[in-house]
């Protein structure tokens, strides 16, 4: 059994070598400064900023959704979601996209949004209840 | 404060599931002390037996406590009880019963009682076959049993401003859980509607994926509990052929539930694909991974008496990795990583120690009888087959923790930040590259090992003289695997070296197993059960490659944005398609030929035909996907995939998303209320004109169009494709030609609209001319001038027979006859109408008022002499004397002078949808490789049940 026994030390090494690789594939929440500084592919939260303008035309181009974000800095840039206007985008609470700064804009392939929980408080969970 | 008395509420259920949830926890605790106990006095027959009668006997209570409480919930559920909370939250009138099981299970608790369901039937088997074993192995099923019924206790400990919730009852009133005016009125259950089952689990998958994976979860309690029975019992071999045999069923179930949730996520859901790599699929397969760990080395130690430690540790690791996954899952902690985790329910703390305590008891068995449990003096020979099915377990045990480690950042996140609140949290950027880059290497590992163990032999002493045979087989199944390989990289592209590796690891594992069938199946008929799981992880792994590694999105994007890297440009996925234009997408060219709703359900065809190069067609087919509104049509719930099945490949279609104005019935009504009609008046043969300024999009300009309206013609039998005329409809149809001019093009249209009144509401019927984005409608001052309500007359019966003339005010009427059947312009009949006219005249006019039975029911068309105010109603005919009810009534006579057409220019189209296609191909091999792996470890235990009873009768 001293075999398997110095085979499975060694694939335990193996794997903490590659588990602590994963350090490398994460990455903490970049802001845009940062992203703008390295040019690399980064996550970042931020929050939409409604009052400025937000562009999604599918008859010009469905891929291609801008708007502005602020991110938790507090800086607002534009950014480029290259895919269609995601499901209750303006309900979301939180974004978070993953992307890169090309130039002023942040070019992202793939947003996740936090959305509110369903009620925000119970008085319009019973509204939402009783209507028919 | 007053109690108040509430009205129609409906408590049995809830007094009974409180009673039988208390019950059931009790009933467990109970069993669980006197199975353990009846373990401790194993030496003493009698008193051993005593308790363990007792201790059965708890048990039967506690299942028959835990069906009580599934039976209220579904009671409370089928007769929609809207006052219990469960209720609310899961179900509402629409529900179909056949969803009823997915309403059930959606929430935390009925997914809790779904787990103890499956414990308690799993119980039953093993009090009625486990035999020496039951004692201690049901001791650890009941201690499982009253943690999970505690979650659902729903009590609360309280001492000052600490309290401990200990469980959510899934048996409390809404009016217990929420406070809210409502229910200050005692009736409010009248007032009640439910919340509904979400959109994407109203799926037939959701009824079948959850209990296959509840049994596979459950049903890990097995081996597991078998494991701490022979630490426990210090009988350290005897376990291991039972513990086999349910470890096996185990992993099979477990498999295929996970598959049915990849079938599910394939066939359901719009991300396009089978794995994501998402928390919960991860925290799903790890204690698959670590099972089928535990099943090689559990075969090992009955071969060789190698390796007993190992099977103990993985299958304890196994139902502690399950654990963990609930934890995971149902804590909240994965909320942001995760779409379809729970939401937290304040379980957290209960959860932890949950797993804490299971992992405490683990590893404090594991380390109380370590050096108790038997080792063999000899080691093994590197050239044994136990040697190299240890290194593949250890492989598998690997996958499972470097997936553990990745899937827990969000735990680690939760504990750094618990000592530095300020700490943002790590993320893995590109979690699903992350996770194939590791996993390749153990498919390929896996693949090859599963091969070369075949041709080795338990406890080789002497290798030289299997060299000879080693070698051939080996060698043939290399060569042989090389050139499938070959053949497979015509057919697909494996773009790295790693990906062409591990096509050549799935066919050697193909090619070494069925070599193996073909000369041992013989002598061995337990091998099938392997040899059918390992060529199905080798089909897999082929089947991985050419499904996910060669997906081809179809809809790629044509518009190039400049500066994108590959990957960004690949994530441009979508295609806009207009209603009834082809476009060419790669070697299709698809079609949106319309669509139909029912209900909440709207679908929309796509014809597809695939071209060959030359521009032939070679198959054409149609693909339905839909997407489904919510409750008010105010927003989208789901879109739901459609996708055409090839033996070799499958063509994936979703809509990825619709205009706003087709999103929600309010976004439309904006847009309707936004545009700026003009009125133009226009009597047949007319012609006006007017012009508008449009802006050009995205740049400073604007052009200046002419438009000209005429009204070709019009009727009182209105004419629209989207018209479907239902007797009693008063309506108005006209033809219209518009023109615009300016621009790079003119246009030229003949239109259609048509105004309908129906049971009082004016239904609009546009044309939406979108080649000059004009809409037009016919303007309800139409009404006035043209219709008059039967409200607004003053009807007077006459009963007469042919021939008879009457008089009102001072016109004579003349009915000269019934017609059967008639063609009139008021009235377009129906399959199975029948239908009669009465011919009225006056003064040289003519009008047919209509008889009709449609489908049994009796009624009626209305008909009119506009130009002498005439209006009149056939209300019934007698066939004895040939009468007819005749109800007519005079007012001003109104003709039309003009039909007033509403203009709006700047009205841009709706009739587009955004839509993604996606080929996979050979994903048959992905589902049948993966499906036969599963079935192999279910034949695997057949097998051996088999060989058991046969070595008993013999």
């Amino acid at each position: 059994m001293k075999k398997s026994y110095l085979l499975a030390v060694l694939l335990v090494v193996i794997a903490v070598v590659l588990l602590l690789q994963t350090g490398n594939a994460t990455s903490e929440y970049a802001d845009f400064a940062r992203a703008a500084e390295t040019g690399d592919k980064v996550q970042l939260v931020g929050t939409y900023v409604k009052d400025k303008p937000t562009i999604y035309d599918p008859l010009t181009d469905p891929n291609y959704f801008s708007f502005y974000l602020e991110d938790l800095t507090g800086a607002e840039r534009e950014v480029v979601l290259l895919m269609g206007k995601p499901q209750d985008f303006e309900m979301s609470e939180s974004i978070v996209l993953t992307g890169r700064m090309k130039d002023h804009q942040f070019i992202a392939s793939d947003i996740q949004m936090k959305c509110p929980s369903k009620y925000k408080d119970e008085e319009e969970m019973i509204k939402n209840l009783t209507e028919s | 404060m007053e109690e108040i008395q509430y009205l129609n509420e409906h408590l049995g259920p809830r007094y009974v599931g409180h009673f039988a949830i208390v019950l059931a926890f009790f009933a467990a605790a109970l069993s669980m002390v006197s199975y353990f106990l009846a373990t401790q006095y194993r030496g003493e027959v009698l008193r051993s037996r005593s308790w363990q009668r007792l201790a059965q006997l708890s048990f039967l209570a506690h299942g028959a406590a835990v069906f009580t409480v599934i039976g209220c919930i579904f009671y409370a559920m089928l007769n929609q009880y809207y006052e219990y909370q469960y209720v609310t939250a899961h179900v509402d009138g629409q529900l179909q019963q056949r969803y009823i099981f997915s309403a059930f299970w959606e929430g935390q608790e009925g997914s809790f009682l779904l787990w103890m369901f499956w414990h308690v039937i799993l119980g039953y088997v093993l009090m009625v076959t486990a035999r020496s074993w039951e004692k201690p192995v049901m001791a650890v099923v009941c201690s499982v049993q009253v943690v999970i019924v505690s979650m659902l206790l729903g009590v609360h400990f309280g001492y000052g401003d600490w309290f401990l919730k200990l469980g959510s009852n899934p048996l409390l009133l809404l009016r217990e859980t929420v406070n809210a005016p409502i229910f200050q009125q005692a009736d409010y259950t009248e007032l009640l509607r439910g919340n509904g089952l979400n959109p994407s689990l109203q799926n037939y998958w959701m009824t079948i994926h959850p209990p296959t994976l509840f049994l596979g979860f459950a049903s890990t309690v097995v081996p597991f509990a078998y494991a701490v029975a022979g630490l426990w019992t210090g009988r350290h071999k005897e376990w291991l052929t039972p513990g086999l045999k349910w470890s096996l069923f185990s992993a099979g179930i477990l498999g295929i539930g996970i598959l049915m949730g990849a079938a599910w996520a394939y066939e359901a859901l719009n991300f396009g694909g089978y794995w994501a790599w998402d928390p919960v699929e991860n925290t799903s397969l790890v204690p698959w991974l670590m099972l089928v760990a535990g099943i090689h080395t559990n075969l090992i130690s009955r071969a060789t008496g190698q390796g007993i430690r190992a099977t103990y540790l993985f299958y304890l690791f196994t139902f502690v990795l399950i654990v963990y996954s609930t934890f995971l899952t149902r804590s909240g902690v994965l909320g942001d990583t995760s779409v379809h985790a729970f939401t937290e329910m304040g379980l957290e703390t209960q959860l932890l120690l949950f797993l804490v305590f299971y992992f405490a008891l683990s590893l404090g068995l594991i380390i109380w009888r370590w050096r108790s449990i038997p080792v063999p003096e000899e080691e093994e020979a590197t050239s044994s087959r136990e040697f190299w099915m240890f290194i593949g377990s250890l492989t598998l045990f690997m996958s499972a923790v470097l997936i553990t480690g990745s899937t827990s950042l969000p735990v680690y996140n939760e504990v750094r930040q618990f000592f530095n609140p300020v700490f943002d949290g790590l993320t893995l950027t590109e979690p699903e590259a992350h996770h194939n880059r590791f996993q390749i290497w153990i498919g390929i590992f896996v693949g090859l090992l599963s091969g070369v163990a075949q041709f080795l032999r338990w406890r080789e002493r002497k290798f030289s003289n299997h060299l000879r045979y080693f070698s051939v087989h080996g060698g043939a199944a290399l060569i042989g695997a090389a050139a499938l390989t070959l053949l497979t990289l015509q057919w697909i592209d494996a773009p790295t070296l790693p990906y062409k590796i591990m096509v050549f690891a799935g066919w050697f594992a193909v090619w070494s197993n069925l070599d193996y069938l073909i000369f041992f199946v013989r002598k061995d008929p337990k091998v099938a059960g392997s040899v059918v799981s390992h060529i199905g992880f080798g089909i897999m792994l082929v089947g991985i490659m050419a499904s996910s590694g060669n997906k081809r999105i179809i809809s790629q994007n044509q518009f190039l944005m400049e500066g994108l890297t590959d990957d960004e440009q690949l994530a441009r996925s979508t295609v806009r398609l207009y209603e009834g234009i082809p476009l060419g997408m790669e070697d299709y060219v698809v079609t949106f030929t319309g669509d139909t709703i029912d209900g909440m359900n709207r679908r929309y065809q796509m014809e597809y035909e695939r071209m060959n190069p030359d521009g032939e067609v070679v198959e054409r087919f149609q693909l339905e996907p839909n997407v489904l509104y919510d409750k008010g049509f105010e927003k989208i719930a789901i879109t739901n995939p459609s996708t055409k099945h090839y033996w070799d490949r499958d063509v994936f279609t979703v809509i990825m998303g619709l205009p706003p104005e087709e999103q929600s019935v309010k976004i439309r009504q904006e847009t309707e209320d936004s545009l700026q009609y003009r009125v133009l008046p226009l009597v047949r043969g007319e012609e006006t004109s007017f012009r508008d300024t449009v802006a050009i999009p995205q740049r400073n300009s604007s052009i200046i169009y002419t438009y000209t309206i005429g009204l070709e013609n019009f009727s009182r039998h209105p004419n629209h494709p989207e018209y479907d005329p239902e007797p009693g409809d008063i309506g108005i149809g006209a033809q219209v030609h518009a023109h615009r001019s300016g621009g790079i093009a003119n246009h030229d249209t003949v239109a259609d609209v048509a105004l309908v009144l129906r049971e009082g509401l004016l239904y609009h019927f546009p044309a939406q001319i979108n080649d000059m984005s004009l809409r037009i409608k016919i303007d309800e001052s139409v009404f006035e001038q043209l219709l008059v309500q039967d409200e607004d007359l003053n009807y007077r019966e006459f009963v007469v027979t042919p021939g008879t003339t009457f008089r009102l005010g001072d016109r004579q009427i003349t009915f000269d006859r019934f017609i059967s059947q008639p063609r009139v312009d008021h009235f377009e009949p129906d399959d199975g109408d029948i239908w009669v006219s009465a011919l009225l005249e006056c003064e040289g006019y003519e009008m047919q008022p209509i008889f009709l039975i449609r489908g049994n029911q009796p009624s009626g068309v209305r008909d009119e002499i506009s130009e002498l105010g005439l209006y009149a109603h056939l209300t019934s005919l007698n066939p004895e004397t040939n009468e007819a009810t005749l109800r007519v009534a005079q007012a001003q006579p109104k003709a039309a002078r003009s039909i007033p057409l509403a203009v709006a220019p700047r009205s841009f189209r709706t009739d587009y949808i955004t839509l993604q296609a996606i080929e996979f191909p050979g994903i048959n091999l992905f589902w049948i490789g993966a499906t036969s792996m599963m079935l192999g470890l279910l034949v695997s235990m057949v097998t051996r049940m088999r060989a058991k009873r046969l070595r008993r009768t013999a």
